[in-house]
């Protein structure tokens, strides 16, 4: 497919100037974009976010023609799609932590982190990732991958073949996962400098 | 095409050995088409012997001295750095020839970090220690912008003379007698003697008249702290590149491997004042691109053909660091409108305002001795003790 | 990985980034957003900014740089200084900061951290304690940069951060802030061991084995590095720099 510019999602919810920055840096071109039509012309999309499920899913929804243009750019033209933090989250069928659904594009769950003495709710900080599967986005990453994480819930994939990379919060939970086009990862690669720039460099080289 | 030597490219004449054309100012062409710069640097090389024997003798005597008069001290001698080639190596240069310098930086706050990262690569490894004066960010932004609002060529005066000031007072804080400076007339050429000036009372004449904030933490050079430094306090300065053997290139890929050290992409660009002043705002202002400097240098040092200096010179524009306009403008405060407006004011020199020059060009033969004992720079001597034709 | 956090403090007076010695004068260090990119380029994995002067100066924090600030950063990011309310916390968090540090406003509206805490979850609250240790060995709480006394101990007031909701506390040792000698490990020690929220320690730190002691006999779970990573060395100029990371895992690894 090439390089091409990469479509970012903005439904209010996430700080992008991190994201847009980052990619500049690697050299590559973005567009922010807050509505259908702009989402419409993407070759590549990437869905960012922070904060709340139910709070995401209904902004998304609120844009007119938003949940159709996605389903035809992801379902049907099949163009690249990255979803980064609760992105990835929203990627799958629904959370624990809201009572809209998901995109439904990856099945599995969103469930929260069990309380513990030892390890604390959210999981914040830099961790490691590990490769379950081969894939294109933690392809070439520099030695002992790791990024910086920030969430209460984690994503479960229904079908282990989506799963691609796992990270251990006392137990091991999906970090990476792809479907065909569709891909999510759980961390912030925009606030995990090196290793987030070659995975960005790596969703734009697709 | 014309005969007798003279040689033209684009309607002008051009120097038949280095890309000098008939509009750098005080320019002339002998019988051969040969410009005066390149006899001045085959001047400067016979005299001082470069890369010569005799030339490595004077150095190395030098060094001696140096080594004689830092007995006892901390450090023997002052280095400037800027995280360039030329002033990294010329540490290392240091440490091979013994000597234990300080190394000095003045931060104007406008370095890539490409620079800053280069200064801590190779003083780390070379252990030497480093003496810095940071300048108040928004102080310097206020002298950048008065300079740009005046409409005169010298934007980034305030940073070389901050540098000497600095290295001086850091001399004189560590009882040190020498500065060796990177300068190179070889792998620089020769500045024209020209349009573009600087002392310490034309820097503070403009700050007073288009700056806004006081002159707190900026390193002023006034005329007396400039007769302190020299004939009070005797600092010399030396420059080693002047005597010895030194090929910019080789240096450039000694430096990446040994200290994996950085090359920021073109002369003086590893600060984004000095690339405004080099890329944007004298081509675009004042017709004038230096880049001919260092080009007629390459090719006058052989490490370049003059066709291919040529064809760099007139027929590609000055490479831009992408963003380097918009952080201009943002760090200086200037809207597009403010910016494209003073740009296009007509331009004004440094003779419109008050300065020290006439004080130097009468103090003439007291200069003469300070340069006898290498407390000035000869090039100091030629361009401020003698007038200008404007 | 390094699991001990090591963050890069740095102070800002307004637009400028500076450095204070035992919280009293200080000397200019260069442009915010010029060192932020050397920070980048050094792959740190966290990083700090204080306005140390913003409530002093009864000024409110500096959006424009705060969101320059945010946009070149390539790690997560806290800011303090001046934080009186909580939509002022609100809108520092959105505009790409992780946490906020609220020191001087705890006093005068100690609710003011349970409301950000629950709005925006207590791991975005850190609560920052500046101490003098005065000449009978007591360890004395200051706001206000360090120029107003508080009526109150260190400990006591650590634990009552942590029961208003503060997820982290970054305590900073105004005796030592500067020196190069070491962080105040028996203070540190004083405070970890009664709260359980994590500590992060601040001032004082020359070397990576200071480090190792903050960790080891401080108990701290994090630490913050001032000078060290601004100046060369103690007395010498400016040069952002950060311990060698190899050094760093060692040293830490235990």
């Amino acid at each position: 497919m090439g390089i091409n510019k990469i479509t970012i999602v903005n439904y209010g919810m996430g700080n992008l100037g991190s994201i847009v920055n980052m990619f500049k840096r690697i050299g590559i071109e973005t567009q922010v974009c807050d509505n259908a039509g702009g989402v419409a012309k993407a070759q590549k999309i990437l869905l960012p976010g922070v904060g709340a499920f139910d709070a995401a899913m209904s902004r998304i929804t609120a844009i007119e023609g938003m949940m159709e243009i996605l389903d035809q750019k992801v379902l049907v033209e099949k163009i690249p799609l990255l979803g980064i933090c609760l992105g990835m989250q929203l990627l799958t069928d629904g959370s624990e932590e809201g009572q809209l659904p998901g995109l439904g594009y990856i099945p599995g769950g969103t469930i929260r982190f069990p309380v513990s003495d030892e390890l604390k709710v959210p999981h914040m900080g830099w961790n490691l990732i590990e490769e379950v599967n081969p894939n294109p986005l933690t392809k070439d990453l520099p030695e002992e991958p790791r990024f910086y994480f920030v969430h209460s819930y984690y994503v479960q994939v229904t079908n282990p073949y989506h799963r691609m990379a796992t990270t251990n919060y006392g137990f091991d939970f999906d970090s990476v996962i792809q479907r065909d086009n569709l891909f999510g990862a759980q961390f912030h690669p925009e606030k995990s400098h090196k290793f987030g720039m070659k995975l960005l460099e790596n969703f734009a080289r697709l | 095409m014309e005969h007798n030597g003279i040689e033209k490219v684009n309607g002008k004449q051009i120097c038949t050995r280095c890309i000098y054309d008939e509009s750098v100012p005080s320019i002339r062409f002998d019988e051969k088409g040969v410009c005066n710069y390149c006899h001045m640097v085959d001047n400067l090389i016979e005299e001082y012997h470069t890369g010569k024997p005799e030339g490595d003798k004077t150095i190395n005597e030098l060094i001696e001295q140096i080594k004689k008069d830092g007995k006892g001290k901390q450090y023997d001698c002052i280095m400037g750095v800027s995280g360039g080639t030329d002033s990294s190596y010329m540490v290392y240069w240091a440490l091979q020839h013994g000597l234990r310098p300080l190394a000095v930086h003045y931060d104007n706050t406008w370095n890539t970090a490409i620079a800053t990262e280069n200064i801590r690569k190779v003083l780390t490894k070379l252990k030497v220690d480093l003496f810095t004066h940071v300048i108040n960010n928004k102080e310097a932004d206020d002298i950048f912008k008065a300079f740009f609002i005046a409409g005169v060529p010298e934007i980034d005066a305030s940073t070389d003379l901050a540098l000497a000031e600095t290295m001086y007072r850091a001399a004189a804080k560590y009882k040190v007698k020498y500065v060796l400076e990177g300068h190179s007339f070889i792998a620089e050429g020769i500045s024209p003697l020209g349009k573009n000036y600087f002392d310490g009372k034309y820097i503070f004449s403009i700050h007073n008249k288009y700056g806004k904030l006081p002159m707190k933490t900026y390193p002023l050079m006034t005329f007396l702290k400039f007769i302190k430094w020299t004939a009070l306090y005797r600092i010399k300065k030396i420059r080693p590149l002047w005597y010895i053997k030194y090929s910019k290139e080789d240096a450039k890929t000694f430096l990446e491997k040994e200290f994996g050290w950085q090359y920021y992409g073109g002369h003086h660009l590893e600060n984004r004042m000095t690339s405004f002043f080099h890329s944007i705002y004298c081509p675009q202002k004042f017709n004038i691109d230096y880049r001919n400097n260092s080009l007629s240098a390459s090719v006058r040092a052989g490490q370049m053909t003059r066709e291919q200096a040529i064809e760099e010179y007139y027929n590609q524009p000055p490479y831009i660091e992408e963003e380097l306009l918009s952080y201009f403008k943002k760090r200086l405060n200037l809207s597009d409108e403010e910016y494209d407006r003073i740009m296009n004011e007509p331009p004004k020199y440094w003779y419109q305002f008050p300065t020290y020059k006439k004080r130097f060009e009468q103090l003439r033969p007291f200069f003469y001795l300070l340069m006898k004992s290498n407390l000035v720079p000869r090039s100091f001597y030629m361009k401020y003790c003698f007038p200008v034709g404007h | 990985m390094l699991r001990t956090r090591v963050i890069p403090c740095l102070q800002l007076v307004n637009e400028s980034l500076v450095k204070t010695v035992q919280f009293g004068k200080y000397g200019y260090i260069g442009d915010p957003i010029n060192t932020v990119r050397i920070f980048n380029e050094l792959e740190v994995d966290e990083l700090c900014f204080l306005d140390i002067r913003a409530t002093l100066e009864k000024r409110q924090p500096n959006f424009a740089i705060l969101h320059q600030i945010a946009n070149e950063c390539f790690m997560p990011l806290s800011y303090g200084g001046g934080i009186r309310d909580a939509e002022t916390a609100r809108q520092i968090l959105s505009i790409g900061f992780e946490k906020i540090v609220i020191n001087t406003a705890a006093f005068a509206n100690p609710a003011l951290i349970s409301e950000i805490a629950s709005h925006s979850g207590a791991q975005s609250v850190i609560a920052s304690i500046d101490v003098k240790k005065n000449l009978w060995g007591k360890y004395q709480v200051y706001s206000h940069d360090g120029t107003q006394k508080e009526y109150v101990d260190a400990v006591t007031w650590a634990v009552e951060l942590e029961r208003l909701g503060a997820g982290e506390l970054l305590v900073t040792s105004m005796n030592r802030e500067g020196t190069y000698t070491g962080y105040d490990t028996d203070m540190l020690r004083s405070i970890s061991e009664v709260v359980n929220i994590p500590v992060i320690a601040n001032g004082g730190a020359g070397s990576v084995q200071h480090i190792e002691n903050a960790i080891r006999d401080g108990k701290a779970s994090a630490v913050a590095l001032g000078s060290m990573v601004v100046y060369q060395k103690k007395g010498m100029g400016v040069l952002v720099n950060f311990p060698d990371r190899v050094e760093l895992e060692k040293t830490l690894a235990q």
